[in-house]
């Protein structure tokens, strides 16, 4: 046993009761009858409650936007460990990383406990009560123009009282942002395809191009993908799939790709254009649209070589299905619509459309479907609060303090609004300028239900269940706090609602018909769903139904060389702290990065060759200066990077939110210019140009890989064959 | 373990198994790794964090080569890869390879304990008795695979490592280890351990898929498969036996082949001669792009 703050009497709780008496008497207690209010005994133990042996309840994953299913190990009413749920489409029993440290979250000591109310630079802590009549008061005389509620991506029941509580008030004003988001890709999609989100079936492809997109890493729906691209390797008919990855900068997927093919940054379009005019099979409008981007000229403007286009060429020709994505790195652009209607173009001319690329399914109800966040939000918010519409700003699961770009002056901004409310799980740097600070019960102590974005086959709701008590009595969940917020607008509507559980219930219970439970009577249905954790539809499926219209395609010639900032800064995103809002996880933190094998830090990646031509080598303290400021940070030489850009990864370098973030690293967030994306308005997150210089500092970067590098003996380590000598379809 | 009895009783401390006097039975638990699928998502490494206790040591104890991960993601890119005169980029992606104690067959690490705190198991683990250990650290001097962790602390007393919230999440079915003991991986044997109580209950032996190591549960690519090697049926059988990999050799079929096989089976360092029990598959890589 530890001999940190355990409680003791939590311990007695835990070790039941027998010999305590003995064991008390002596112990500073005056009567064995102390504390016997928090003693409970095993004869009367909770359901399942046996000591030693561990519990599994089905619950939804929050740590990211998936939606996988997870099975928590529950021992003596304290949650252990997550597991996958296998009954999940979406993961089948499998977990990442980020998920795994979920627990970290439930358990991390810097949680806020109490509600706070600003007083000078201090959180004072107040009672809920006090709480909710503060904002009633002052939402009292503002009008519904004048409050604004910003979240992160909302899906299900939360969704839905969201909605109905500003409504109560006439407020339009709900901003749904998500630092990293495909905005760009989905609206692509959504002209090439007719759905923002179609399926990928990537285990049906034998060739899978990808410009940019991590589907293993931090795309969409990582866990779901790396399933699909195992069985994308064995192969579906005895020829192993080939993935090609064409970016500026190697993410996880790249460094798994059969060919990895560096670009220029920002000429993905050109590629897939010059694609199209090597495979000589597109006609009409299309064959115009490319008929300019030949091999020698297309190779000139992305810097790959015309004998590599004619091999993807022959490839894709040779080998159907195949599928085309286009993600973060090709999105990331003024022209980013541009580059991902060219590189869906090429999905239709390979005629992938229906076959690996096909209609999503979607819930039956419309107003559970998520509010898929975007940065274009963030800016209409921004607008809004530096024009001082905005007198009550609500901040729920985003924290854009953090995550916009320094050139907004966001945190200046908020300022303008009179009074901003906060529910958050820690004080992280959005809470801190907030001026009521309301504490949100962890993911895994909440009720709840979620819609994912990307699902698979079938339409599914996840449940969110609590997996313990309250680790904090003072906590409440979301739409705990968002039932009362809205009796107060709406008493009568809402009076049967003892809590959110019960309206939860109430919710789920009376469309039991649609979700199944026809024969069940309501608590058999209830205690059904609760234990499987997922409620299994037939969905709607929208067909898809978009063009190939190349009118307006228009793909700008790359950019001459900027003599005073000659790199591209590539905002990277690392696979475990994604947009930093788990970076308070001691375990993500220590986890490695995958491809440079640092931990606890920020760090600049950059080619060798151009690292010897500015004179640094690794552990250089650089600092990376765009026309919006500047920040210093190690620099790490990475083959793995195009020459003309350097690479800081995001999720680091936070102000606050706790000892295991606060202090590590930098947020190049800060020096990202505040450039768009000319069709859809969201934030183009490439397009920041650098200069870097030696600060004359050097440090010895802390990594996982030794100082012999990877170069030891990796034939005798790590071996490789070529796919002439094996046929992974006949292994077992 | 006196030297006196070690000196006479050699053979039997060094018994390779399975032999033919001596065969596993049982169990012998064995591992078997696809770097085919392994995308190097280091999954695998935090659902052991989870599992086994391991403490997070921090930045400056990271530096100094104090981590704990019983799982590491080791990462390999070809050789010439940004060397003067070799390729600019490194085209064919990196490869990456999950490293644990490899269990092997003839440690050695067992042989230089000088207090038997680690030795091997009648189901085929390379074991790690805690309280017996005095922290000499010679079995991590000699073992090939550098996979032997110590606690040059006492991590539960270590400020920030388990703040109180975080005991909490602790798994009671495994020790949370003091300073100056050397662990590594058990290939989660509180989980084999349980697995085989409920088995031996109902008068039958574990069946494959009954038990998965933690790494194993969490892999998105399902690249690991770990099981009974001396049951036919398990995955990790008929996975060894399709490779033609035998645990008690050290050149397998694919070594004997001249000029490549369609084998892709092996193990790491098999000529030192530890028989070890993890098995990898190659990487492959498409020859058309």
């Amino acid at each position: 046993m530890m001999d940190s703050g355990f409680d003791r009497r939590d311990f007695l709780k835990v070790m039941g009761w027998s010999g305590a008496a003995v064991a008390l008497s002596g112990c500073g207690n005056t009567s064995i009858e102390d504390g016997k209010e928090t003693v409970v005994s095993y004869v009367e133990a909770a359901d399942f409650v046996i000591p030693g042996i561990g519990v599994y309840y089905n619950s939804s994953c929050a740590q990211c936007d998936a939606g996988c299913s997870i099975n928590g190990k529950v021992r003596e009413g304290r949650v252990l460990k997550l597991e996958g749920n296998p009954a999940s489409g979406i993961n089948n029993g499998k977990m990442c990383g980020l998920g795994q440290a979920g627990v970290q979250h439930h358990y991390n000591p810097d949680r806020v406990r109490e509600p706070l109310l600003r007083n000078g630079n201090q959180g004072e802590a107040i009672s809920w009560e006090k709480a909710y009549a503060l904002i009633a008061e002052k939402l009292d005389g503002v009008s519904g123009e004048e409050i604004a509620f910003l979240s992160g991506g909302v899906s299900g029941h939360l969704k839905v009282l969201l909605g109905n509580y500003l409504s109560s008030f006439g407020c339009k004003n709900h901003f749904v942002y998500e630092a990293l988001s495909p905005g760009v890709v989905r609206a692509a999609n959504k002209k090439a395809y007719g759905v923002e989100m179609p399926r990928y079936n990537i285990n049906k492809a034998k060739v899978v191009l990808s410009f940019g997109a991590d589907f293993l890493g931090a795309w969409v729906s990582p866990v779901h993908f790396s399933q699909q691209y195992a069985q994308f390797r064995n192969g579906a008919d005895g020829q192993r799939g080939v993935l090609i990855q064409v970016e500026p900068k190697m993410t996880l997927t790249g460094a798994n790709a059969d060919r990895w093919v560096p670009i220029r940054p920002g000429t993905e379009g050109i590629l897939a254009l010059g694609i199209i005019n090597a495979l000589g099979t597109a006609t009409g409008d299309i064959a115009a649209a490319v008929k300019n981007y030949d091999k020698v000229r297309v190779s000139k403007e992305t810097g790959v070589p015309p004998g590599q286009i004619d091999k993807i060429a022959a490839i894709l020709k040779l080998r159907s299905p195949s599928l085309v994505l286009a993600g973060g790195a090709a999105e990331g652009y003024a022209h980013g619509s541009q580059n991902a209607a060219a590189i869906n173009l090429l999905n239709h001319v390979l005629g992938n459309v229906g076959k690996t690329i096909v209609a999503p399914v979607t819930v039956p109800f419309p107003q559970m479907a998520p509010a898929k966040g975007n940065t274009a939000a963030l800016k209409s918010l921004n607008d809004g609060l530096a024009a001082g519409n905005f007198k009550v700003l609500f901040n729920y699961a985003a924290n854009p303090v953090y995550t916009a770009p320094g050139a907004m002056k966001f945190k200046d901004n908020m300022a303008k609004a009179e009074f901003k409310v906060a529910f958050t799980h820690y004080l992280d740097e959005t809470a801190l300028q907030a001026d009521l600070v309301l504490p949100l019960d962890s993911a895994l102590e909440d009720w709840g239900t979620q819609v994912p974005e990307y699902m698979t086959e079938g339409a599914q709701i996840n449940i969110l269940q609590p997996l313990m008590e309250n680790l904090h009595p003072n906590t409440r969940g979301m739409g705990e706090i968002l039932l009362a917020l809205i009796k107060q607008r709406r008493p009568e509507e809402y009076k049967n609602y003892e809590d959110y559980y019960a309206y939860l219930r109430a919710a789920l219970v009376q469309n039991k018909n649609a979700f199944g439970g026809h024969s069940m009577d309501d608590d058999t249905f209830w205690n059904e769903t609760l234990t499987k954790g997922i409620i299994k539809l037939a969905g709607t499926t929208t067909a898809l139904n978009g063009g190939t219209n190349v009118s307006s395609l228009k793909l700008p010639t790359p950019a001459e060389q900027d003599e005073q900032f000659p790199l591209q800064l590539i905002p990277s995103v690392n696979i475990s702290l994604r947009d930093g809002r788990n970076s308070n996880q001691p375990w993500l933190q220590e986890s490695p990065d995958p491809l440079t094998t640092i931990v606890w830090d920020s760090w600049m990646e950059i080619h060798p060759k151009k690292a010897a031509e500015l004179g640094i080598v690794e552990g250089d303290i650089v600092e990376v200066t765009s026309r919006v400021g500047s920040i210093k940070t190690q620099a790490y030489l990475f083959p793995g990077i195009h020459p003309d850009a350097i690479s800081i990864p995001i999720g680091q370098g936070h102000e606050a939110m706790g000892r295991y973030a606060k202090g590590y690293g930098v947020n190049p967030f800060k020096i990202i210019d505040t450039v768009f994306d000319r069709e859809t308005g969201e934030l183009a997150m490439h397009e920041t140009r650098v200069k870097v210089s030696k600060t004359g500092q050097r440090v010895i970067i802390v990594k996982d890989e030794s100082a012999a590098g990877a170069k030891q003996v990796r034939e005798k380590i790590a071996g490789r064959v070529s796919t002439d000598n094996v046929d992974l379809s006949k292994e077992v | 373990m006196s030297i006196s009895n070690l000196l006479e009783n050699w053979s039997q401390f060094r018994h390779t198994h399975p032999v033919e006097d001596k065969p596993h039975d049982p169990y012998k638990w064995a591992m078997s790794i696809d770097l085919d699928a392994c995308s190097g998502c280091n999954a695998c490494s935090v659902a052991c964090y989870a599992e086994n206790n391991l403490p997070v040591v921090g930045k400056e104890k990271y530096a100094n080569g104090q981590v704990m991960h019983w799982i590491r993601i080791e990462h390999y890119w070809d050789e010439d890869v940004g060397e003067e005169g070799g390729r600019e980029f490194p085209d064919q992606g990196a490869q990456f390879l999950p490293m644990m104690c490899q269990q092997c067959e003839a440690a050695p690490c067992e042989t230089v304990c000088p207090v038997g705190a680690t030795n091997h198991t009648p189901d085929g683990l390379n074991s790690q008795i805690y309280n017996r250990c005095i922290g000499s650290r010679y079995c991590s001097a000699n073992c090939p695979y550098k996979v032997r962790y110590f606690n040059w602390y006492d991590y539960p007393s270590t400020e920030n490592i388990w703040p109180a919230e975080m005991t909490q999440q602790l798994n009671p079915d495994v020790t949370v280890r003091g300073k100056g003991v050397m662990e590594k991986c058990t290939f989660c044997v509180q989980r084999l351990a349980a697995a085989k109580v409920t088995a031996k209950s109902e008068g039958r032996i574990v069946q494959d898929g009954e038990v998965q190591t933690a790494c194993q549960q969490a892999c998105p690519t399902s690249a690991i498969s770990f099981g009974n090697l001396v049951d036919p049926e398990s995955r990790v059988h008929k996975q060894w036996r399709a490779q033609q990999v035998e645990l008690d050799k050290d050149k397998q079929a694919k070594d004997e082949k001249e000029g490549g096989t369609e084998l892709r089976g092996y193990r790491i360092l098999e000529d030192m001669r530890p028989y070890p029990s993890v098995m990898y598959l190659e990487r492959v890589r498409e020859s058309a792009i």
